[in-house]
């Protein structure tokens, strides 16, 4: 068995402050590459011997599902993307992989699809061309794709087993009214049900957003450079540019509180979400860093509410924050699990309270330098393999397409003082851009 | 402590150096030290792989564990590991302790096995000086503090009872296997974290006489990767070798396979659950230290390379029948193998089993898995591999070595084993061993080694008398799709739905779930 420490929050420990503005948090070279039909390539070379990891990104998630009925399909392509391609089937396919010793995979999440491997650097043309050939030339007949729409079916299914999945499904219709954050990334379930009906609809799909204006392809491991543009260029240069660009509607302004709940029917912790609406992703912006900031120091293991909730008065199973960085607008959400139905309204007030209390009260000094500190470090420790460069990068690549974002959003980090966190507080936490889910047992079932 | 001689492993380090130097002229980052060039013979008592990475890596190894819990203490390894990695030390309690790590984004981990027991971190290296400060004090000033006991023995109680009985079906069956195989009476015949009856005795007493008979020199190895600095080992030694002489548990015990009594044995498990989870295995008498071991390793992987959608058993069951998640096949101990795709290191043991893992299939398919999977093996065992399998598996793995070894940590836990085992550094054993393969070592190797008439087999579902029932009376298990399926696979299923187990009414039991590891 192993047991990682569970860390709680002390004094700052200051002696970061010079080290750390010299220093890059994304230390490592890198080259960019523009190709003329606006494929971008990012090569990173690293001392890890002997393995390359691949990873293409293109910018295309749920957020670019805008039409009425078609949620869900950026998560189906990435099933779809397996199936073969016009020369290579499936089997040749892992085939390849397997005598290149690879570790291949891939996901989707809101704001983009991500498609992954691992392997020796002696087959890295070998799979760049494997790759080409599915983004360029994918395949799949109408039985393939039906086949595929009820693998992704189950998968909703197997993921509604859990209420906080449900719970978070509610939240994000509940807070959205128009943008596409409305729905998750499996889709509404109506749509997912419509699927097997859509298969030219997927074709189109497939046309407008993968397209090397939407792709970026990174490369880090023991690599070198010049080979890595060539490779590229041969098997990804007459890539077609496309000209499709997605009317992403806005979200109207929020002018009242809102609150949904949903009926477990089964035995079931309580759930409890408690959300305001917050900001995009900025590298320039301090709000966005100042609520990240304060989403560890208020609510996460080692903040004031954690320590009396979960550990001393043990009311909750689980407290944590959820605010990821995202290219729209996102909620700032604190995600809680009860002991308990009995005590829903206590942990909502003491919730709501913790909110509040930021927005007028400064956080202590010590306690932002030590979560910046935290914060710094668990970035460089995360970075211990090309691998994990690699996928560390896909997520900002996802955001803005180059690796330059993460040393302007780590000087923003630097720049936060106590005030700009309370100010943020105070901007973004006001009662009328707040939604509240709470999921319980339904009443027929609860024993 | 004695000092150790400086001798290279020529291998890792020429590769090492070569890229080293390649990058150094681009690199940005700033230049350290040249680190000392060093690397462990055999006799050495530390692991060093130093490097140019703003990270250390802590490996800090005793050779001790599960299989040294006395008569009637089982859990008592596992409990003083966790009392050192998550309790207090002399001078500070274990929040003090957390809260330091907190600014460092630090942790400190512990493992215990049958024969190992290693505490693990990594920190950057700003902070190297104040994290070693906090581990060096873990491991050697411990505070041995009753509240810390208390929490801990009841953790460890609830991770046997809630975890692993009531929350988790699949290792449930695994470690249940490993208990069919080895008697309570063997050093390896309980769950590494003990009984919960032994658990519930144990004193803090028995914590502190196990921490001073086994945390010794001579148990002791010390590894370190990364960018630390030129005297840094030498320290860690120097701090260390004031741990008592002691003497080595692994030289304590010779440690043998049990004499299995011949047939097939089915223990059911019955918890309500929604699925049926299968574990099958025997031991083997092969482990890296063995030269048959690389022939195996490329019969499990073929057979059901962990996690891969590329190996037989997965393509059979999952990719054209659709019966469950994944199905593989082990050689060795692999824990935790639900959340992750490469094994954990310094899960080094004189003794294996080779093991098959059906992950969980609805309680309806239970017993046509179960058919399907000795099927699939006796044709494993009756015609071995083919050319075209043993070279696209045998490429597969001498690369897939890099991926297993891809961080610093990966690297040092592999180096830490090799030492165990007394063979060369993984990659390379790995790569060497794996040229001068044939396809004739394999199936002879398969043949020796896999061929086994005392198959054990654990079940975890709901409706145990009813699969009993249906084992012992060799019911007809059909199965059904929702698609139609090729007339090759249905033909198969035909075969499969009827082939005899056989098995003695003795040899089916039943237990209930929470009478497991008592």
């Amino acid at each position: 068995m192993k047991l990682l420490f569970v860390v709680s929050l002390i004094l700052c420990v200051p002696l970061l402050a010079l080290g750390q503005t010299a220093r890059k948090a994304f230390a490592y070279d890198y080259t960019v590459d523009d190709l003329p039909n606006g494929l971008r390539l990012i090569t990173i070379p690293t001392d890890y011997p002997n393995l390359v990891a691949l990873y293409i990104v293109v910018q295309t998630g749920s957020r670019n599902e805008i039409e009425k009925g078609k949620s869900g399909y950026a998560h189906l392509f990435e099933h779809l993307m397996f199936r073969g391609s016009e020369h290579y089937t499936g089997q040749q396919r892992d085939q390849i992989l397997k005598k290149a010793g690879a570790d291949a995979n891939a996901y989707t999440d809101d704001d983009r699809t991500v498609y992954h491997e691992v392997f020796s650097k002696d087959d890295l043309d070998r799979i760049l061309e494997l790759e080409a050939d599915r983004f360029q030339s994918l395949k799949y007949d109408s039985a393939g794709y039906k086949t595929e729409t009820r693998a992704v079916l189950g998968e909703f299914n197997k993921n509604s087993s859990d209420p906080e999945e449900k719970a978070l499904e509610v939240l994000r219709a509940t807070a959205y009214k128009q943008h596409t954050y409305a729905h998750t990334t499996m889709g509404f379930i109506e749509d997912i049900e419509d699927m097997p009906n859509q298969f030219d609809y997927s074709w189109e799909f497939y046309r407008r957003y993968y397209r090397p204006e939407y792709t970026t392809i990174v490369v880090v491991g023991d690599v070198n450079h010049e080979a890595v543009l060539s490779s590229v260029k041969k098997h990804f240069g007459r890539w077609q540019r496309g000209n499709y660009a997605p009317d992403i509607p806005s979200e109207p302004e929020q002018n009242e509180p809102r609150e949904a709940h949903v009926d477990w029917p089964s035995d079931t912790l309580p759930v409890l979400y408690v959300a305001f609406r917050g900001p995009a992703y900025s590298d320039e912006e301090k709000d966005p860093p100042a609520l990240d900031l304060l989403s560890a120091i208020a609510f996460g293991e080692n903040s004031d509410l954690y320590q009396k909730l979960v550990l001393e008065e043990q009311k909750l199973d689980s407290l944590s924050p959820i605010y990821q960085d995202h290219r729209d607008p996102e909620l700032f959400v604190v995600d809680a699990k009860l002991k308990d139905v009995k005590d829903l309204d206590y942990v909502k007030q003491q919730i709501l309270d913790t909110y509040k209390r930021y927005t007028k009260e400064l956080v202590p000094q010590a306690k932002l330098d030590s979560t910046r500190s935290r914060m710094r470090y668990s970035f460089a420790l995360s970075m211990n393999s090309s691998e994990a460069i690699a996928g560390v990068l896909a997520s900002y690549i996802g955001l803005r397409r180059t690796p330059d974002t993460i040393n302007k959003l780590y000087s923003v980090y630097d720049s936060i003082t106590p005030e700009d966190i309370r100010k943020a507080a105070a901007k973004y936490f006001v009662d009328k851009h707040r939604t509240i889910v709470t999921l319980t047992t339904k009443k027929e079932v609860a024993k | 402590m004695k000092k150790h001689i400086a001798t290279v492993a020529l291998t890792l380090l020429v590769v090492g150096l070569t890229v080293s130097n390649a990058v150094a002229q681009k690199s940005r980052r700033p230049t350290r030290n040249a680190p000392q060039n060093r690397m462990n013979t055999a006799n050495s008592k530390s692991v060093l792989l130093p490097n140019r990475s703003p990270l250390v890596s802590f490996r800090i190894l005793f050779m001790t564990g599960s299989a040294n819990d006395p008569k009637g203490k089982e859990g008592l390894a596992s409990l003083t590991a966790a009392l050192l990695a998550e309790g207090g030390t002399r001078t500070k309690t274990y929040a003090q302790i957390t809260d330091a790590m907190y600014p460092m984004a630090t942790s400190f981990s512990w493992q215990v096995d049958k024969e190992m027991t290693v505490f693990s971190g990594t920190t950057h290296v700003d902070n190297l000086e104040k994290y070693y400060s906090l581990i060096r004090e873990i491991l050697l000033d411990p505070g041995f503090r009753d509240d810390d006991f208390q929490r801990l023995k009841e953790d460890a109680i609830n991770y046997l009872k809630t975890s692993l009985r009531g929350g988790n079906d699949e290792e449930l069956g695994k470690e249940v296997l490993y208990t069919m195989i080895y008697p309570a009476t063997h050093p390896y015949g309980h769950q590494n974290m003990g009984t919960v009856g032994a658990l519930q005795a144990l004193t803090l007493k028995d914590v502190r006489d196990f921490y001073q008979a086994n945390y010794s020199r001579a148990n002791l190895v010390i590894g370190l990767a990364g960018g630390y600095p030129a005297d840094f080992a030498k320290r860690v030694e120097a701090d260390f070798g004031k741990l008592p002489a002691g003497s080595l548990n692994r030289d304590a015990a010779p440690l043998s396979q049990p004499r299995l009594a011949p047939g097939t044995q089915i223990e059911i498990v019955q918890r309500e659950t929604r699925s049926t989870a299968l574990s099958l295995g025997f031991p083997i008498d092969v482990t890296r230290a063995q030269k048959d071991w690389p022939a195996l390793a490329v019969a499990a992987s073929y057979f059901g390379q962990h996690r891969s959608s590329n190996s037989y058993l997965y393509q059979r069951l999952r990719e054209a029948r659709g019966l469950n998640y994944g199905d593989y096949a082990y050689i060795e101990y692999f824990p935790r193998g639900m959340f992750q795709f490469q094994p954990d290191a310094n899960l080094g043991r004189k003794l294996q089993i080779f093991q098959i893992w059906i992950r969980p299939v609805e309680p309806q398919n239970g017993y046509f898995v179960l058919r399907a999977a000795l099927y699939e093996y006796d044709k494993l065992v009756r015609e071995g591999m083919s050319p075209e399998a043993f070279e696209s598996t045998r490429e597969f793995l001498s690369k897939y070595v890099n991926v297993l070894t891809a961080t610093q940590d990966d690297q040092l836990g592999y180096s830490l084993d090799s030492r165990y085992y007394g063979i060369k550094d993984f990659p390379t054993y790995m790569r060497e061993q794996l040229a001068k393969l044939t396809l004739a070592d394999v199936n002879r190797a398969i043949k020796q080694y896999l061929k086994s008439d005392a198959m054990r087999i654990a079940i975890v579902t709901k409706d145990a008398n009813g699969l009993r029932d249906a084992i012992l009376n060799n019911k007809p298990s059909p199965i059904t799709y929702n698609a139609p399926k090729p007339k090759e696979i249905t033909d198969e299923d035909k075969v499969i739905e009827n082939y005899k187990i056989v098995v003695k009414p003795a040899d089916v039991t039943v237990v209930s779930a929470d009478k497991v590891f008592q």
